[in-house]
């Protein structure tokens, strides 16, 4: 298979949010986890202010440190070569040894049981509203939005829980189940700039080698030597 | 390489069109259903304006339709007492119960020969409000349909309609300009045409000059060139002086607006210049807008006032009209909505003017024709009580000499909402009685909420038809369950972008899981039926005879039908085939439905340069249109038009009137007491304050510039802080002369010193457990904005005047 990388352009980026809105819906992603999120700083003095925005998720490295320190090869690099880290929740025995490696910090823990605002009783009017656990016994699923699609797709397995199981560490997987269904993970497609490319970097003539070639890129901590597969090419700022 | 769409389903779902309304962008989008459930948002692949994007909001929108804090059925207030400290005791009703109460009120109301008394509050719509804004309560005697539009943005409609006849929302080409001058305006997060924006952005910044004009560091000033943190109200100051720089440096397009006779520019500073000199194409009083109110407001001059460089006033006037006539000078709220914002909205507009870019290529355009049908007329359906009701004057005050609301030339046509307050609290010019408000929420979106708060006490019978236990639902006898506008209801909105006039139809793609109805159409007809059991049928005979499907002509046999018909009728001309229309041809009624939207062509450039449709058919500098207007206005109050702009706290008499000019922002509050100049400003995650209660809001709020996740802050100019002694986190509290709320301060650099900037949307002592730190004991989170921004106005549109610093403020540390 293709090996992928992404080139976010945030020049395009406008800071908006929906890719993380959108990852977090098309993988049932609960409060409080973000498998995609974002850095922001606001630099310089008044006037002379600049705002910088950085969308984040996970780098795919191909020296991760994560899966180097799971010592069950849950954290694991994809056996199709496609570069994508991934995870096994069956081989994960919850150790967080990989969230503590990960200098990128985009590795989330279940303590608990997953999406406890769904799974509340709380009415604030009695009788007259709802609460999470009515809303989704009514739907029949938690969350009531819930994608099907993050389970049952793939041929890697159809197991990788949809919600997942307390006691796992859960990431962004770069959308394996699009992707290995010839879909574009689902920040990309959501991205109302299109300020994100996902492409083949063995192919020359992939859109991602091509604005490589073009622009000048970097990756986030690349002196560690991860070698990060998320590329950033021109900046978010133009204040001349 | 890899697909976007993923209509090929991998999750056995389908995408079903409807129309995402969460903010005035109304884009048209596809919700993907799996199983009866909604489980993703996309933008409408068929739609020429947005592309098939949307922005963050249309995935929110998930947390809204299932929102647990939703009403699931009818319910009834058993504690008389009313106020915000007061228990409502609300308990669940059937349909028939809440319908029954309604209409014995309203019957009430015609026994007494009182139909006027009778109210029904609009917030948001879809244009199927022509039943139960427009056709219910005329037929039943009330010419109280009252809209939210003064508190939405009819100020910036003032300053196109007295330069080029046009009150509406502009459409801009970004695709071909050259220049996009922003006032006030945020189009990468907010109000209008945001996803358009934020995708062809990039690509603006790489063919064109940007520069907005903010107090803030908005979003797109994040993404601009040029950043002009103006004081709070003085962008006047800007404008001017961009015209001025404009015509002393000859930059004005001479296709457009003419030239000297003899081709030498007689505009130098402070020197009168003769009109006979100068001969005009397409626009009217170019001379004398510069005798009046340019000829000495140089840079120099505005810099005092904006706190904005002369250099950069002048580099950017320079930039902007080098590079016209293909340039946009976009007006918005944030520059308009002001006491005196009338004046600068029409500055802002008339840059469009001086440079040809109106109605221009790559400039500020109108749109194409969109060829609805109106429901038929509903005259003879008035008995007697109807007919003497409807003489009555509407009750908000409009057209009062205070408040001329001036849409489209005529005093009293436009709408004075947050008055409606005060006009329930004076009973003047009569008491109401009755109302029933639907998808709106005064007592927390109209500045001066205390005043809603009281008027909704004192109304003897409030009817809120909601999804959400909203403020406003506090004061209600009988609340009605909402269907969600975008997953559960039929309607269609019109709106345009990327040069593309387009309608989205709103239609239900989910199964509710509530016992809930649509507000616009089937509560009217339960209202009318339980009525002419009752013994009053006229309002549904209307509604089931005119009303009927216009392809078999079936009247409707219940309120759903009734809600599918109306809305075939309204757009028949886009999905008939036997129609013709210069736009998408449609197959039918069941095609639109798959497709939900239709698109126009694209805009022809110019088509108004021969006429405007202004009073003298050219763009007005200086504006006979408004001459007319006002002159009328005062001729009803006896009285001239120097006397009805003192009445409007305007500054300016005589013929500077009739041109746009620099006014000084007005304030409440004595700098003394109050050292702060307060401004509020818009979020990117606002479904128009309707999205608090959404987990995804408020993990987000920090992708607003400046603000917190989980949080409610005012941005403070660090240099500020560190006098009062106040640190990022600390509780604060902000003080104006009209009330005070509580929030977290900021120390941040995007605000100027001796401004505070904080942003709309949070707040809510009620509306659900997310948004509120304790919805039972009403604690909000933060503060809203509208309980210390005083209730006051842009009075010559009637605008509600948020925006421009309208009030100083104390901070105090708690």
């Amino acid at each position: 298979m293709a090996k992928y990388v992404m080139v976010i352009d945030l020049h395009k980026c406008a800071g908006c949010g929906a890719c993380v809105i959108s990852c977090k819906n098309e993988n049932n992603v609960q409060e409080g986890f973000y498998w995609g999120h974002y850095t922001h700083k606001t630099v310089g003095k008044f006037p002379n202010v600049n705002y910088e925005f950085i969308p984040t998720l996970c780098n795919h490295c191909d020296n991760a440190p994560c899966v180097e320190v799971c010592p069950v090869g849950a954290m694991h690099k994809d056996e199709d070569g496609t570069g994508m880290v991934l995870h096994d929740p069956d081989k994960c025995i919850g150790c967080k040894r990989c969230q503590k490696a990960d200098p990128y910090g985009v590795i989330n823990f279940n303590k608990e049981k997953a999406h406890p605002f769904w799974r509340d009783n709380e009415k604030i009017i009695p009788k007259v509203t709802s609460s999470g656990k009515e809303v989704t016994k009514a739907v029949g699923e938690i969350p009531p939005y819930y994608n099907p699609a993050r389970a049952n797709t793939t041929d890697r397995d159809k197991t990788y829980d949809g919600v997942r199981r307390k006691g796992v560490v859960e990431k962004c997987l770069l959308c394996d189940h699009r992707v290995k269904e010839g879909l574009k993970p689902y920040c990309v497609t959501a991205c109302p700039a299109d300020a994100r490319v996902i492409g083949n970097l063995d192919d020359n003539n992939s859109e991602a080698n091509k604005l490589l070639k073009k622009y000048k890129s970097f990756r986030l901590k690349e002196s560690l030597g991860t070698e990060p597969r998320v590329y950033y090419i021109r900046d978010f700022n133009s204040q001349k | 390489s890899l697909a976007k769409d993923d209509s090929n389903s991998i999750d056995g779902g389908e995408w079903k069109p409807t129309t995402c309304q969460g903010c005035t962008t109304w884009c048209p989008v596809e919700v993907k259903v799996v199983d009866g459930r909604a489980i993703k948002v996309k933008g409408n692949r068929y739609s020429k304006a947005h592309n098939g994007n949307i922005c963050p909001r249309g995935h929110m929108s998930l947390q809204q339709v299932y929102d647990p804090d939703r009403i699931k059925v009818p319910m009834k207030r058993t504690n008389p007492k009313k106020g915000r400290n007061e228990d409502p005791k609300f308990v669940p009703i059937t349909w028939d119960e809440a319908i029954e109460e309604i209409a014995d009120r309203m019957l009430e109301l015609r026994e007494n020969n009182e139909t006027h008394k009778y109210v029904t509050f609009r917030g948001r719509y879809t244009y199927m409000r022509d039943i139960i804004y427009g056709k219910f309560t005329k037929i039943f005697g009330s010419p109280n349909g009252i809209s939210h539009s003064a508190i939405c943005a009819e100020a910036e409609k003032f300053g196109s309609y007295y330069t080029e006849a046009y009150w509406g929302y502009r459409d801009y080409d970004l695709e071909n300009t050259k220049y996009v001058l922003l006032w006030g305006a945020d189009p990468l997060a907010s109000n209008r045409q945001v996803p358009h924006s934020i995708n062809a952005w990039g690509d603006v910044l790489d063919q064109a000059g940007v520069a907005v004009m903010d107090p803030r560091l908005s979003a797109t000033a994040a993404k601009a060139d040029e950043w002009l943190p103006v004081i709070p109200g003085e962008d006047g100051a800007l404008a001017i002086a961009m015209a001025h720089v404009i015509l002393a440096k000859g930059l004005w397009n001479k296709e457009f607006v003419g030239d000297f006779v003899d081709g030498k520019n007689r505009f130098k500073v402070g020197e009168e210049v003769d009109e006979s000199t100068f001969k005009e194409n397409y626009t009217n009083g170019v001379v004398k807008w510069w005798n009046l109110g340019l000829k000495d407001k140089t840079p120099q001059w505005a810099a005092k006032r904006s706190g904005i460089s002369a250099k950069q006033i002048e580099r950017v006037a320079t930039d902007f009209a080098k590079a016209g006539p293909n340039v946009i000078s976009w007006l918005a709220t944030g520059a308009s909505m002001h006491v005196r914002g009338g004046y600068t909205a029409m500055a802002a507009h008339a840059l469009n003017g001086l440079v040809g870019s109106v109605d221009n290529k790559g400039g500020s355009i109108r749109h194409s024709d969109i060829p609805v049908d109106d429901f038929p007329g509903y005259k003879k359906y008035l008995d007697k009580v109807a007919k003497k009701g409807l003489e009555h004057h509407k009750m908000d005050q409009r057209g009062y000499k205070e408040f001329p609301a001036l849409k489209k030339g005529k005093s009293g046509k436009g709408v004075v909402t947050n008055n409606a307050a005060d006009a329930i609290l004076d009973e003047e010019p009569y008491e109401i009685k009755v109302a029933i408000g639907y998808w709106n929420n005064f007592a927390f979106s109209c500045s001066g909420t205390d005043r809603w708060e009281e008027a909704l006490t004192k109304l003897p019978f409030f009817v809120h038809i909601t999804t959400n236990p909203a403020e406003m639902t506090q004061f209600a006898d009988i609340v009605l369950p909402a269907a969600q506008h975008k997953y559960e209801k039929f309607g269609y909105v019109k709106s345009k972008a990327n040069t593309h006039a387009y309608v989205t139809m709103n239609q239900p793609v989910i199964e509710p899981l509530w016992d809930v109805k649509m507000d616009e159409t089937e509560v009217p007809w339960l209202i009318a039926e339980k009525m002419a059991e009752k013994g009053y049928d006229k309002l549904i005979k209307y509604f089931k005879t005119e009303i009927k499907d216009p392809e078999t002509g079936k009247s409707p046999a219940n309120e759903y039908e009734f809600s599918e018909y109306a809305l075939k009728i309204r757009t028949q001309p886009l999905w008939d085939p036997k129609i013709k229309v210069n736009g998408d041809q449609i197959n039918g009624w069941k095609e639109f439905r798959k497709l939900g939207v239709w698109n126009s062509e694209s805009y022809k450039f110019k088509q108004n340069w021969d006429d405007f449709g202004t009073k003298t058919g050219k763009f007005e500098f200086y504006s006979e249109t408004l001459k007319k207007a006002l002159g009328k206005h005062a001729k009803k109050h006896h009285t001239d038009i120097d006397d009805i702009l003192e009445t409007c706290k305007y500054e300016a008499r005589g013929e500077l009137a009739f041109v746009p000019h620099y006014e000084e922002a007005y304030r409440w509050g004595e700098e003394r007491e109050y050292p702060f100049v307060f401004f509020e400003h818009r979020s990117r995650l606002n479904r128009e304050a309707r999205s608090a209660n959404c987990n995804w809001y408020q993990e987000l709020k920090d992708v607003d510039p400046g603000d917190e996740a989980w949080n409610d802050v005012a941005k403070i100019n660090p240099k500020d802080a560190k006098k009062l002694g106040i640190k990022t986190g600390d509780k604060i509290k902000l003080i104006s002369p009209t009330g005070e709320i509580e929030c977290e301060a900021k120390l941040w650099e995007g605000v100027r010193s001796g401004t505070v900037g904080k942003c709309y949307g949070q707040g809510h002592w009620a509306y659900g457990k997310v948004a509120s730190e304790d919805y039972k004991n009403k604690l909000p989170r933060g503060g809203n904005n509208n309980e210390i921004l005083p209730p006051d106005y842009e009075r010559l549109s009637g605008s509600t005047a948020r925006h421009g610093g309208v009030t100083r403020i104390k901070i105090k540390k708690i």
